[in-house]
């Protein structure tokens, strides 16, 4: 081996291409962000590249853009119903399936592996599968057998219909990646407390809980990405009224709807629709990473 | 005592039907019905407030309720009654949520189009004959094999040469990772703007007209460019014999528009194939690789790192290359990981909708399988046309996530 030949990887050309890389990987936010800093009407009449240039964006760049998206185009009132979905979608699925896996790695009963099998083979259903007769349950209820289980409930355009969605569309996967985190837990430490007289609950929120939170963090960060970022379901469940707009759905009613030449808001509106996911995945990028990896084999 | 013993068996299923049945209804009744009136009533930043609170925490009302109800039940069977306690909900949501759905889709795709009535394979007669419907088929295809084959190829270069950098390569892949983390809406616009069009005279705003625009010179030889004015106070534009044009791209159907392939000739098979190619499609894939290159870099970085140093350094001893080294010894090595990012690829791209949806709307032959879904739905009203295009999506997911699932159990047990 002659160590003194520089490897082909360490000369400048391969570091050049990885700079390439990177550059054109982030080219495409460079001029969106640069023009949602800009007036309107020079968005429209001198292009980005060309406004850097000359000089003329350092004189100009404003943030008006962004009270005019937030305030005037009340982007602030879809922000908070962002929020409004999401956490709850988060926590509802993460909280039922942290249940079920328990039950899955700990508690000896009937039909164990059948009910296993039904929950990770709803895995495989995508969710375009689901969505219509979903929305059907939540606006005019279930009927089973002539039996009504779900009254009519006009749900749509409500918080809870999109709660629900995606507590269905979020189970499978979690529930899978909650009970495989915790088979990994020691056994004796859940079997000593049983012997100690402590009930499931208490065993539940004192040791398992505690004892998962890194498992419970990666799926939480996952799914509270995908949520936030969700437009089809949020289109679907919340509707294009605009009180109940997400920002997702508001940014793509800005982006394809009659909006015209509006670039400065389109733009300004979608970064700021970039910057809580940003955000989440910079400070908790270890978790995301792993909930990602895990969702890898969700249909 | 048989008199003790069958009141006991009353009392404990008459307990399981209250705490495992009538009670998480009448939550979730409770909690729908709740919101909805609250809805009505409240302004917006209070709802949002309650939604926040009560909606994260109401969940574990469920399991309080439960577990207070069962605790009627004598001592002795109460075992069996928590199993359920902790099982029921998980078990209650899939069934309401997602597999009663799904199974009323398949009935649903087997009726006519408005769903009113059973016609049997009616629809998918019309998924495979209807003329848009085998645009969708084609470009679904075509995303397939594009994005699914970039994704990988890019990611595993990417993720090759980011392990071997000594600065820097946390930062080099968080640049790359970074798409993956915003919204598919917000790359879409991202790239909306830069394939944007505008029609002449305007200026061109999106960088690749303006590109194009900028470059060359009109037939008297002088500069062409983009609508500047200079500081002679001449103006510089596109809009002279001889300068590009700016082209729609995102309208376009194929490469016709270009003026290299204007005047081509039809007979040469080669040169009409890449003419006939759906650029507009392939504008829209590169959205998608340009967001996911990012995931197959981070998982295929994993697992290279994973692979023992010996073995690598094993094949240098022996004087293998470094491109002899990453096709025998990573890309076996990293065989099942590569399949793992392939059936994630295959799902997202069968599922992609955002990006369709925002760019173009599906006009144009761009449309793809999710978003056609969704607008039998909603523009059509045509229920049972909708069911069934979401019913070929879960055909085309199925094999591959079972094939999948089998290799990860080989995999476990081995």
């Amino acid at each position: 081996m002659n160590l003194e030949k520089q490897k082909w990887y360490d000369k400048p050309v391969s570091k050049f291409i990885l700079i390439m890389i990177a550059l054109s990987w982030m080219l495409p936010y460079i001029g969106f962000v640069i023009s949602s800093f800009r007036p309107g009407d020079s968005v429209k009449r001198v292009s980005w590249w060309s406004s850097i240039a000359n000089g003329e964006f350092f004189s100009e760049a404003t943030l008006a853009n962004y009270s005019e998206i937030l305030f005037a185009e009340n982007l602030s009132r879809s922000f908070l119903n962002s929020f409004a979905v999401s956490i709850p979608s988060t926590i509802i699925p993460i909280t039922i399936a942290a249940f079920a896996a328990y039950a899955f790695a700990f508690i000896d009963f009937k039909g164990k592996e059948i009910a296993f099998l039904f929950v990770v083979g709803m895995m495989i259903i995508p969710l375009q599968m689901s969505l219509i007769p979903l929305l059907k349950l939540m606006k005019g209820g279930a009927i089973l057998f002539g039996i009504p289980i779900i009254p009519e409930l006009n749900l749509n355009g409500t918080f809870v219909a999109v709660w629900f969605a995606h507590t269905g569309f979020g189970l499978p996967l979690a529930t899978f990646l909650l009970r495989d985190f915790m088979m990994g837990l020691p056994r004796s430490v859940v079997e000593s407390a049983k012997i100690d007289g402590a009930s499931h609950l208490v065993t539940f929120f004192k040791l398992v809980l505690p004892l998962s939170v890194a498992g419970i963090a990666a799926f939480a960060t996952f799914q509270f990405l995908w949520v936030y970022n969700d437009f089809l379901v949020a289109n679907v469940f919340m509707g294009i009224k605009p009180e109940n707009l997400v920002v997702t759905s508001h940014v793509a009613q800005l982006t394809v709807g009659n909006y015209g030449e509006a670039w400065h808001l389109r733009t300004s509106g979608a970064v700021i629709s970039m910057v809580v996911p940003l955000i989440v995945f910079f400070s908790l990028q270890r978790f995301f990473v792993r909930g990602l990896i895990g969702g890898a084999v969700k249909g | 005592m048989n008199n003790n013993k069958l009141s006991d068996k009353l009392l404990v299923n008459g307990i399981r039907l209250l705490a495992l049945g009538f009670f998480p209804l009448i939550w979730f009744l409770f909690q729908a019905i709740l919101f909805r009136e609250l809805t009505e009533i409240l302004p917006r930043s209070i709802l949002v407030l309650l939604a926040i609170l009560i909606g994260s925490s109401f969940i574990f009302l469920l399991y309080f309720g439960m577990n207070w109800l069962i605790g009627f039940a004598p001592k002795i069977s109460q075992e069996g009654l928590f199993a359920g306690m902790f099982i029921g909900p998980a078990l209650f949501m899939l069934s309401l949520f997602l597999f009663y759905p799904a199974i009323r889709t398949l009935y649903l795709s087997l009726q006519d189009r408005y769903g009113r009535e059973y016609v049997g394979f009616e629809n998918y007669m019309w998924a495979f004959t209807d003329s848009e419907m085998k645009i969708i088929i084609r470009n679904q295809i075509l995303w397939l094999i594009f994005v699914v084959s970039s994704v990988i190829i890019l990611g595993l270069v990417v993720g090759w040469l980011a392990d071997k950098l000594k600065r820097g390569e946390s930062f080099f892949k968080s640049i790359i990772f970074m798409p993956m983390a915003i919204s598919a809406v917000g790359s879409s616009a991202i790239f909306k703007f830069i394939y944007e069009y505008r029609p002449p005279p305007l200026t061109q705003i999106g960088l690749i007209n303006g590109l194009r625009v900028s470059t060359g010179e009109d037939i008297n030889g002088k500069e062409c460019g983009n609508n500047i004015i200079t500081e002679t106070g001449e103006k510089i534009d596109y809009i002279r014999e001889g300068c590009l044009k700016p082209i729609g791209w995102l309208q376009q159907r194929d490469l016709s528009a270009l003026p290299s392939f204007r005047n081509i000739d039809n007979s040469d098979s080669i040169l009409s194939f890449i003419v006939n190619l759906p650029i507009s499609t392939f504008l829209l894939m590169i959205v998608m690789v340009w967001m996911f290159t990012g995931f197959a870099m981070v998982v295929f970085s994993a697992a290279i790192k994973a692979i023992p140093s010996e073995i690598i350094e094993a094949g240098q001893i022996d004087g293998a290359g470094e491109g002899k080294i990453f096709f025998s010894i990573v890309l076996p090595y990293i065989k099942s990981t590569i399949i793992v990012v392939a059936t994630y690829m295959t799902v997202s791209v069968l599922k992609a909708f955002d990006i369709v949806y925002v760019t173009t709307r599906g006009d144009l032959e761009t449309n793809l399988l999710a978003v056609k879904m969704l607008d039998e739905f909603s523009k059509f009203r045509h229920y049972g046309r909708s069911a069934t295009v979401a019913v070929l999506i879960f055909i085309c997911v199925i094999p591959v996530i079972v094939l999948n699932a089998i290799k990860a159990r080989e995999e476990t047990q081995s």
